[in-house]
């Protein structure tokens, strides 16, 4: 569905060698992906290798151990960093051109809102670069819209300084959401706030999701997080960066915060416990 | 003030307590120092042409009154048109600098170099070139102040977090755009930081151009007071600088309050 109306927003044609690589079903996908940093003596391997599909509509989780490259992945999916080999796809489209269709949202750890602006006008910031046609109250509306969303819509006129971790880190996600992005690729976005807030955050996440329909990519060192909110996740490994291991999670939704107790919960989190033990392994880099 | 602020706050206690906790103590200390300053002068019958007792700086300070008001209009002018010349020249060369990247290689080491001139050193040569006027003092006020003004403003403007400028090149913004919209204000409350000092400084490099070569203005009244010997003089002389140098920080303080009032502050202890 979000394939279909990002092709229509665009008139140019999409790449059909790039297209092709993509299964049907798939919003994104990486097919051999590596990423070297450095030269000679000093490369280094962070990501080896990687395929990866995230079906539309999906909700996937990465996780892994500090240094694992995830983040890297992320950014390599979001089109910040070029990999050395290997093809990603987003919608069709090379990821860089997909960001500049308006195809990804990104949500960081840190919130990154502008002090000097309340919460409506942080939320319509990046529309109003992507859309420069837009007027004021246009873009006022699509942020109120995407705050009342996000469940702060009471808060549109705060300051950052006034609002708490959790309620900027929603104006993050209300920022991309305002978009109308295909994906929303997050990065640790929930890494830096307390437990409590994180569990409500990943609820409200939940909810969003099923609300929008948007395909997410999560990163995540939170087994709990992974486990909860996502339907597949992929597990990967230290030197170098690449995934172990793919597990699907065929608990139903919609989730709530109670379901750490179901028993399945608990054999996936101690499945996923044990092949992240695996993960600090160094392998063999193919 | 920030709601998050974690001392109180002038709003929550009464006007009378505000008055005793920050007013109070400064006020008690400056009139014991005074009392004690004018006792010792006295008991050791210190000439005034060493130092002067209070009660003897304030009678030349109204002795003198009409001269050394003057005296403060001229300064306060080349003070004035001293930091508002320096604080738009740093903040050029600072856009300059971060906009165009072969400039900023080229300038920076150059700014950094001439740094660490003396800038006192110039004075006199200053003079020689532009004469007794106005023009010389702005100069140098200029050459004293602007750093300040550039760097603080360049640390603000690179400390804009990486993941903010990913972000906003995924929507394709334009270097112009990421300064305008990002950079410039976020590098505002450092802007404000470096004006405060510079503000400090332009009082400085008023004096000094004074004392360099002037025919008005409070640095030609301590230098002609001290060839007089009239020590009294001087010091009420020092005494009016230091209201200006007060009262030009203060505006600039002000200035920020009005400015950057999302900014983080200092609790004003």
């Amino acid at each position: 569905m979000a394939l279909a109306a990002a092709r229509a927003r665009n008139d140019v044609p999409t790449l059909q060698a790039v297209a092709s690589v993509a299964a049907a079903s798939d919003l994104i996908s990486a097919r051999g992906v590596s990423v070297t940093m450095g030269s000679g003596r000093h490369r280094q391997v962070i990501l080896d290798n990687i395929d990866l599909s995230v079906p539309e509509g999906s909700f996937v989780s990465l996780i892994g151990p500090s240094g694992c490259g995830k983040s890297t992945l992320l950014k390599v999916l979001a089109g910040l960093v070029e990999p050395s080999t290997g093809r990603v796809s987003v919608a069709g489209h090379a990821p860089a051109d997909a960001a500049r269709r308006r195809m990804i949202g990104l949500v960081f750890q840190d919130a990154n809102l502008l002090p000097w602006k309340n919460a409506v006008d942080n939320a319509s910031m990046l529309l109003s670069i992507a859309d420069p046609t837009l007027s004021k109250a246009a873009l006022r509306e699509r942020g109120q819209a995407m705050l009342d969303l996000v469940g702060l819509g009471d808060a549109a006129h705060k300051m950052p300084n006034e609002l708490s971790g959790g309620m900027r880190q929603r104006v993050s996600i209300a920022r991309s959401l305002a978009l109308d992005p295909a994906v929303l690729l997050m990065d640790e976005p929930f890494g830096a706030l307390d437990a409590i807030t994180r569990d409500t955050m990943g609820q409200s996440l939940l909810e969003i999701w099923e609300r929008t329909g948007k395909t997410i990519v999560l990163v995540t060192h939170s087994i709990d997080e992974a486990v909860h909110l996502s339907k597949q996740v992929h597990v990967l490994g230290i030197k170098p960066g690449r995934i172990i291991e793919t597990l699907d999670v065929p608990l139903p939704y919609p989730r709530e915060v109670s379901i750490v107790e179901h028993p399945d919960f608990i054999r996936l989190h101690n499945g996923l416990r044990a092949l992240l033990r695996d993960s600090h392994r160094p392998g063999q880099p193919s | 003030m920030s709601v998050q602020s974690s001392s109180v706050t002038p709003r929550e206690m009464p006007a009378w307590r505000f008055v005793t906790d920050r007013w109070l103590p400064p006020v008690i200390l400056s009139v014991i120092t005074l009392l004690a300053w004018e006792a010792v002068v006295r008991i050791f019958a210190i000439s005034p042409f060493i130092v002067p007792a209070p009660s003897a700086v304030a009678e030349a300070l109204a002795a003198n009154w009409g001269t050394l008001l003057q005296a403060s209009i001229v300064t306060a002018e080349e003070i004035l048109l001293g930091f508002v010349v320096s604080v738009v020249a740093g903040v050029a060369l600072a856009l300059l600098i971060v906009r165009f990247d072969w400039l900023g290689r080229a300038l920076y080491p150059l700014v950094v170099l001439f740094q660490n001139v003396p800038k006192v050193a110039l004075a006199p040569i200053f003079i020689l070139w532009f004469g007794y006027g106005l023009a010389p003092k702005i100069i140098l006020i200029l050459v004293i102040a602007f750093f300040p003004v550039t760097l603080s403003m360049l640390a603000g403007m690179e400390s804009v977090d990486r993941s903010l400028v990913s972000l906003m090149n995924s929507v394709g913004a334009s270097r112009s755009q990421i300064l305008l919209r990002i950079r410039v204000p976020h590098s505002l409350p450092n802007l404000m930081a470096g004006m405060k000092i510079a503000a400090t400084l332009s009082v400085i490099g008023a004096i000094v151009g004074e004392f360099a070569g002037a025919s008005d203005g409070l640095g030609y009244a301590i230098q002609f007071a001290s060839t007089q010997l009239d020590t009294p003089l001087v010091f009420a002389a020092l005494l009016l600088v230091s209201v200006l140098g007060i009262v030009f920080y203060y505006a600039a303080e002000l200035l920020e309050r009005l400015v950057v009032p999302w900014a983080p502050k200092f609790s004003g202890r």
